[in-house]
């Protein structure tokens, strides 16, 4: 992967809760203009891998470049333009409208008052996710899957170069999760570099690019002839028996559930 | 959104002419509407039918008592209701008024100590007590340079208490003259308005308003959360610590002048949010005006209702309370959860 490549370069981090320790000189790259799909059990340091790049948690150890640039040098609203962040759970309070609700992600282009040209953008963001109809609804009424959708145009409003996307699917019915995943992949051939944590390896398969996984405090990207959809690779990542029945160039995994009536007989 | 459109040309239009109405308004029989019109008249067309004497009394109270109290029950009732609704914005909380962070009974205190020991005048007593009584929540939250809201309101509950404590003592401590008047003060009321009152509480009211004016779309991205607010390139930390003290500054200065006016900052936010919806955006302004515009309303009603005057304060929690409740009820309030 040469330096013009890489989007995100992680050395060395570690990371701890208290003496939780999560991540243990944890290393990678990520590529540019690539969906690259972050995998790995709960509370294996995904959602914490992210929210370190999104700067929503200090680290002391190890370094992160974002594009050549030193994470830590940059500030606030550099961050804004660079990376758009899509936390995992939102809760509203007051019953503002989608697109008030869009119009926020300007917060970092914006000294007091939002512009015409920033109205523009929240629209276009809008239209992106297709929720353009939700425009005057109620936020607060809206359904779960519906207010995941308008959180998703607020960072695209924000007009970022990345997304860090910490479970993005939730909340999403089967169509919606397949439609999310489409959008994700269009957006990186308008150029943006999208990093999305995922629970369900199937649609992680199906539509990634390239597939990082959280392992014992480090990361790892299985190496060739080893595939990243191989269900023995998964065994050793989710510590389940998987099977992996091949499909379109790559594989859906399914458990093992004859191996299981076996072993239950 | 046309019933919406029409509410919010009402409520900019509204205060002009209730200030004006409101010279109309008082106890003194000397000023009665026909002698205001009359003295108008002359003011304005220079006639001479009138009597000089009245004239002169019909300026004297319009000039020395009712303007003054005009401008400053507008500005009193409009900078406790901006400052609670940018509160509640960056609290997210509903139940959040000015007076959370114990500035109505560090101001109390301050006051009742002024009254009863004469060190200080006392509205800048009160006015720095306040200051002093929200300063010690903020100090007793903040953990690790963070600042969680769950334990500002706690402390804010905790400093409360302290400062009610302490002005129980010097309740005790008085002889019943001053017992009364410090009574009185925190029943919050208008009467002593005068230029003086007007010119030494102004500066840090309109500081606070302007500033709260310049951060409403902000308060927007605030109230979304600290994680959303972030990672859209604001500083939530600093942009909270500036909320507060405008204000605080703006209240404080507020409850120095008139005393505590209950409910007022936490009721006007709540209806006007019901009339024209959260956008921070149109709502911040509309706090000033229509928070200004009702107390107006309300203080006249308090100076010519009775054959006395009831003190402004137990009218707002008479009155508001109540109606209050009534559109909480009858309204959807917007709070989920």
């Amino acid at each position: 992967m040469g330096e013009l490549n890489t989007a995100i370069s992680i050395q060395n981090l570690s990371f701890s809760y208290e003496k939780n320790t999560v991540l243990l000189n944890a290393s990678a790259e990520i590529e540019t203009e690539k969906l690259t799909i972050i995998l790995g059990k709960n509370g294996s340091g995904k959602s914490t891998l992210l929210r370190i790049i999104a700067g929503l948690l200090p680290f002391k150890h190890g370094l992160i470049s974002i594009s050549g640039k030193e994470l830590k040098t940059m500030n606030l609203s550099e961050r804004a333009k660079t990376f758009g962040f899509l936390g995992q759970k939102h809760k509203a309070v007051f019953p503002f409208t989608v697109e008030q609700v869009v119009l926020t992600g300007r917060a970092g282009y914006i000294n007091f008052v939002p512009k015409k040209s920033d109205v523009k953008v929240a629209e276009t963001a809008m239209y992106k996710v297709n929720i353009m109809h939700l425009k005057d609804r109620i936020y607060t009424e809206l359904s779960g899957g519906e207010q995941q959708l308008v959180m998703m145009a607020r960072v695209l409003a924000q007009e970022p170069k990345m997304l860090l996307l910490d479970e993005p699917t939730t909340h999403l019915d089967f169509c919606n999760q397949i439609k999310l995943l489409t959008l994700l992949k269009e957006l990186t051939m308008q150029k943006l570099t999208v990093i999305a944590v995922l629970h369900d390896p199937n649609i992680a398969f199906l539509y990634g690019d390239d597939f990082l996984f959280v392992k014992n405090g480090t990361l790892e990207r299985p190496a060739e002839p080893i595939k990243p959809w191989s269900a023995e690779y998964l065994k050793t990542v989710y510590k389940h028996e998987l099977q992996s029945v091949p499909y379109a160039g790559r594989a859906l995994i399914v458990p093992d559930i004859i191996q299981q009536k076996q072993n239950d007989r | 959104m046309k019933n919406k459109k029409i509410i919010v040309i009402i409520l900019y239009s509204l205060p002009l002419p209730v200030l004006f109405l409101s010279l109309f308004i008082g106890p003194s029989d000397m000023a009665s509407v026909s002698s205001i019109l009359a003295f108008f008249k002359h003011l304005i067309f220079s006639g001479n039918s009138g009597n000089a004497e009245t004239f002169q009394t019909v300026q004297a109270i319009l000039w020395d008592v009712r303007i003054p109290r005009i401008i400053l029950a507008f500005l009193v009732g409009g900078a406790l209701s901006i400052s609670g609704s940018s509160l509640q914005a960056i609290f997210r909380n509903p139940l959040v008024s000015p007076y959370i962070l114990g500035l109505s009974s560090g101001a109390a205190f301050g006051a009742a100590l002024a009254l009863a020991f004469a060190f200080l005048p006392v509205q800048v007593s009160a006015f720095l007590f306040g200051l002093l009584a929200v300063a010690l929540s903020y100090i007793a939250a903040i953990k690790h340079k963070n600042l969680s809201i769950v334990s500002l309101i706690l402390s804010g509950v905790i400093v409360t208490g302290i400062f009610t404590a302490l002005l129980t003592v010097v309740q005790f401590l008085s002889d019943p003259f001053k017992l009364q008047s410090i009574v009185h003060w925190t029943m919050g009321n208008l009467h002593n308005a005068s230029w003086k009152l007007l010119s030494s509480s102004y500066i840090p009211i309109l500081a606070g308003v302007i500033i709260l004016f310049l951060m409403r779309w902000r308060l927007n991205v605030l109230a979304l959360g600290d994680e959303e607010a972030r990672t859209s390139g604001i500083n939530p930390s600093r942009e909270k610590i500036i909320v507060l003290i405008a204000a605080t500054l703006a209240s404080s200065a507020a409850v120095s002048v008139a005393g505590i006016i209950g409910l007022y900052g936490l009721i006007v936010p709540h209806m006007v949010r019901m009339m024209v919806g959260p956008d921070n955006r149109q709502s911040t302004i509309l706090n000033f005006l229509f928070g200004g515009t009702f107390l107006l309303i309300i203080d006249d009603f308090s100076r010519t209702a009775a054959g006395f005057e009831i003190p402004i304060g137990v009218i707002t929690m008479l009155i508001g309370a109540p109606f209050f409740l009534y559109l909480m009820k009858k309204t959807n309030i917007g709070w989920e959860n």
